[in-house]
């Protein structure tokens, strides 16, 4: 599993197309965020509060860059069957359910790997700018919370679903998904979107990292005349575990869904 | 005749994805916009829902299918061997996928003018058109699927790898999707609004708009054309 | 159809020098390219196929100049290639695929293409597989429907990159039993790292290593390089500390080792008869002594 971990890590991070869709990409949300970026202030107050700060760069850095993760995760299982190394790494005594784990964290690694690079990136810039090196403590707590376990999430939809559809109809649903289930408003149509199914959620900075939300600006927690409310609780800390809960079983789930199709095409 | 033997092996060799997608995504807009109405959902929303998928659903699926012409093809050494040109057997399986996405646009949205959701559309606050403008309201897909589908064969283009052309196209659809208001509101980006119907436009912004993805789409297959004509780079690429 | 190359240079982005200044004439009949991973065997057949443009010199096939885009595509319409690589559609036939091709090499008319395609599978033994999704071939059944493709035209010039590679024997033998009996009054360049294909194909040979030609000349003038330089020593020590080994076989309670060598390797080595192999090797072990000198002193 150690090898299959590492040996995709390093054949994912040094792409050279992961790396300029991911710059493209956020140079595409720094200049259409302009100042928001620049301030790390979307109106919800505290561009100079570390911990507000670092949120807002959670929440901007959120909006696109999944796009580009799961899409550029989406190739990696069907990749190895077209080239034949899924027929090598049969041969080696390692299970297969080790390998698909290995293979699932290290592919997710070196895919997050530009993720991390822009979002720390930006806490750097930001301590270096305002002085206050507690930035850099809040920005690695919001990402390892508030921002891995949607990844993992997402991590294995995409390394599973074009095992179960073609790669380009799993593309056109996981555009759909990111946009219908994570960023529409919740009035907008019945979504998941700001619910704890959604995996760009406020949870954590609200519930267990307590940020406070300027009166009529909260995202969390049931909204007027939206469907589903059911599945918007108010955010506490108890929510924002089960929000980190949820995402780590939802990938386990499909990962398993992944090794059972596995499993059953080959037998 | 020939030219029939060729356009048929180019619809065979489309593959089953480009080929299901767009009917399928009918088929589901459909059932889905049926099911809300049967929970009770509103006809303004049921409309704008149907609207948003005629606007940006076929488009974004013409894109991707387009992001993955070149990526996908398993036998470019040998096509760049052959005296028949590489990019024109590249801008038939273009027109093969977009031709077969517009088709289904087309065939969805005269559903609509039929069933009379049209009318329901033009009802909606936003709406930029009305009933009189249906011949011109076709533009509403017809625009962006243009415009996505040289998007995406300049990112193939440019990349020579799927996967990083779909992202892109992906991305710039989210993009859009997410950011529609500054998109809107801004003077150049408006011009490259994709979602201008559904989303509403200014007065008498919806008509430059939807002229210029079109005129936009025009540079972006020039690039690519070019950008075809070099066949080391085309060989040099991330296969897949 | 003669090839006729001369100072033939190939640049790839990032400064990678693929060919340098090669000379080359190849007759017609069946001709062999010999060259280690990465001599620009590869890089010389895309050239010849009008795949890429050489950075400097001349190329003439047929009296066409291949660095024009005229020539170019009037060396197109008479070549059949068969690429190192050889993808295919999966999802399509043999007999779709080939037609689908026949159509992109310009044969316009259905019944014509219709009765190549069945001419061709039979000559590949491919007919009563030639409607069946070309997912289900196994390699040597693939390079055959590769060779079928690169015949479509009726080509003056046949290029095959590495066509045996990866192949089982007997699908080896039938591939270049294959191509020798399609050379005739055609060219045939076979490019490969296997010299035992050459060695049962070719008359003509030439050899290339780092971009450059070390050696033209017939099969039997390869061979002869490793003239009273091929040795077996028996051993059930050390191999031999000189010379390059070929091959090693348990003998008793020993090893026999063939081994090339400009002197005996022991004391008790036994000279034996040479191949095109030990020539082949010969060379090889001679070129950094010969490295400054010209390709006509080399040969």
């Amino acid at each position: 599993m150690i090898a299959a971990l590492c040996y995709e890590f390093r054949m994912q991070v040094r792409r050279p197309v992961l790396w300029v869709v991911y710059g493209l990409t956020l140079a595409a949300l720094i200049a259409t965020f302009g100042e928001s970026y620049t301030m790390l202030d979307l109106g919800r107050g505290g561009g100079h509060d570390p911990k507000a700060a670092m949120v807002t760069s959670a929440t901007i850095t959120m909006t696109l860059l999944p796009i580009v993760y799961g899409c550029m995760l989406a190739d990696r299982l069907v990749r190895d069957r077209r080239l034949g190394v899924a027929a090598i790494l049969d041969a080696t005594p390692s299970g297969r359910t080790g390998r698909l784990i290995g293979k699932y964290l290290g592919t997710c690694a070196a895919t997050a790997t530009p993720f991390a690079v822009a979002y720390f990136g930006r806490a750097v810039v930001w301590v270096i700018m305002e002085g206050r090196p507690a930035a850099l403590g809040w920005s690695a707590l919001m990402f390892l919370l508030g921002i891995v376990p949607g990844l993992l999430f997402l991590g294995a939809l995409s390394v599973a679903g074009p095992l179960l559809m073609p790669p380009l109809l799993f593309r056109v649903l996981f555009a759909g998904y990111w946009v219908w289930g994570n960023l529409i408003p919740a009035t907008m149509m019945p979504t998941l979107s700001h619910t704890v199914f959604a995996a760009d959620s406020d949870y954590v900075p609200y519930g267990l990292l307590r940020l406070r939300m300027p009166d009529g600006m909260s995202t969390t927690g049931p909204w007027p005349g939206a469907s589903l409310n059911l599945l918007r609780p108010v955010a506490t800390p108890s929510v924002a575990l089960l929000w980190i809960g949820l995402m780590v079983a939802l990938a386990a789930a499909v990962l398993s869904l992944a090794r059972l199709h596995t499993a059953l095409t080959e037998s | 005749m020939t030219a029939l033997d060729l356009w048929s092996h180019e619809i065979r060799g489309a593959g089953r994805a480009a080929l299901l997608a767009p009917p399928a995504f009918v088929l589901a807009t459909l059932l889905l916009a049926a099911f809300g109405a049967r929970l009770g959902s509103r006809a303004g929303t049921t409309a704008w829902m149907l609207l948003w998928a005629v606007e940006t659903g076929i488009p974004l699926i013409a894109g991707l299918a387009a992001a993955s012409v070149i990526g996908r093809d398993r036998a470019t050494e040998l096509q760049l061997s052959l005296p028949a040109r590489y990019r024109s057997t590249v801008l038939r399986r273009l027109a093969v996928i977009a031709g077969w996405a517009a088709l289904c646009a087309l065939a969805l949205s005269s559903l609509l003018i039929v069933t009379g959701w049209w009318d329901v559309f033009a009802a909606l606050p936003a709406f930029p058109l009305g009933t009189a403008a249906v011949p011109a309201g076709q533009l509403t897909w017809l625009a962006p699927a243009v415009w996505l589908t040289a998007l995406g064969l300049l990112a193939a283009a440019v990349f020579r790898s799927t996967v990083a052309a779909t992202t892109t196209v992906a991305v710039v659809w989210v993009f859009e999707q997410v950011l529609s208001g500054p998109l809107r509101e801004s003077a150049a980006p408006r011009l490259l609004y994709l979602s201008a119907t559904a989303r509403g436009a200014a007065p008498g912004a919806w008509l430059p708009n939807r002229l210029g993805l079109i005129c936009t789409a025009l540079p972006l297959l020039g690039a690519a054309w070019a950008l075809l004509g070099n066949t080391e780079r085309i060989l040099g690429g991330e296969r897949g | 159809m003669r090839i006729q190359i001369s100072g033939l240079s190939k640049t790839y982005k990032g400064g990678v020098h693929a060919l340098a200044g090669l000379d080359l004439d190849v007759p017609t009949g069946m001709y062999g390219l010999l060259g280690s991973n990465g001599a620009g065997k590869t890089t010389l057949m895309r050239i010849l196929a009008g795949i890429l443009k050489p950075t400097s010199g001349t190329v003439r096939v047929g009296g066409h100049d291949i660095t024009t885009p005229d020539g170019r595509l009037a060396v197109q319409r008479t070549l059949g290639y068969l690429p190192q690589d050889l993808g295919v559609y999966p999802d399509l036939t043999a007999r779709r695929f080939l037609d689908y091709i026949a159509l992109l090499k310009g044969l316009d008319s259905r019944p014509t293409r219709r009765r190549r395609i069945g001419e061709l599978l039979e000559v590949v033994a491919l007919t009563e597989h030639a409607d069946r999704r070309l997912k289900g071939f196994s390699g040597g059944m693939l390079r055959r429907v590769g060779v079928a493709q690169a015949l479509l035209a009726d080509p003056r010039l046949l290029v095959v990159d590495e066509p045996t590679t990866g192949l089982d024997p007997e699908e080896r033998i039938r591939l270049r039993t294959l191509l020798s009996q399609l050379a005739g009054d055609r060219t045939v360049l076979l490019s490969t790292h296997i010299v035992d294909d050459v060695a049962q194909t070719s008359r003509s040979v030439a050899v290339l290593a780092k971009g450059r030609l070390v050696f033209q000349g017939k099969v039997g003038e390869l061979t002869a390089l490793a003239g009273r330089r091929v040795w077996n020593v028996t051993t059930s020590g050390p191999p031999p500390a000189s010379g390059r080994i070929v091959s090693a076989l348990p003998d008793g309670a020993g090893t026999r080792y063939r081994v090339v060598a400009p002197e005996p390797p022991a004391p008790h080595a036994q000279p034996a008869e040479p191949t095109l192999e030990d020539g082949y090797l010969a060379l090889m072990e001679e070129l950094p002594l010969k490295r400054g000198q010209s390709r006509e002193s080399i040969a």
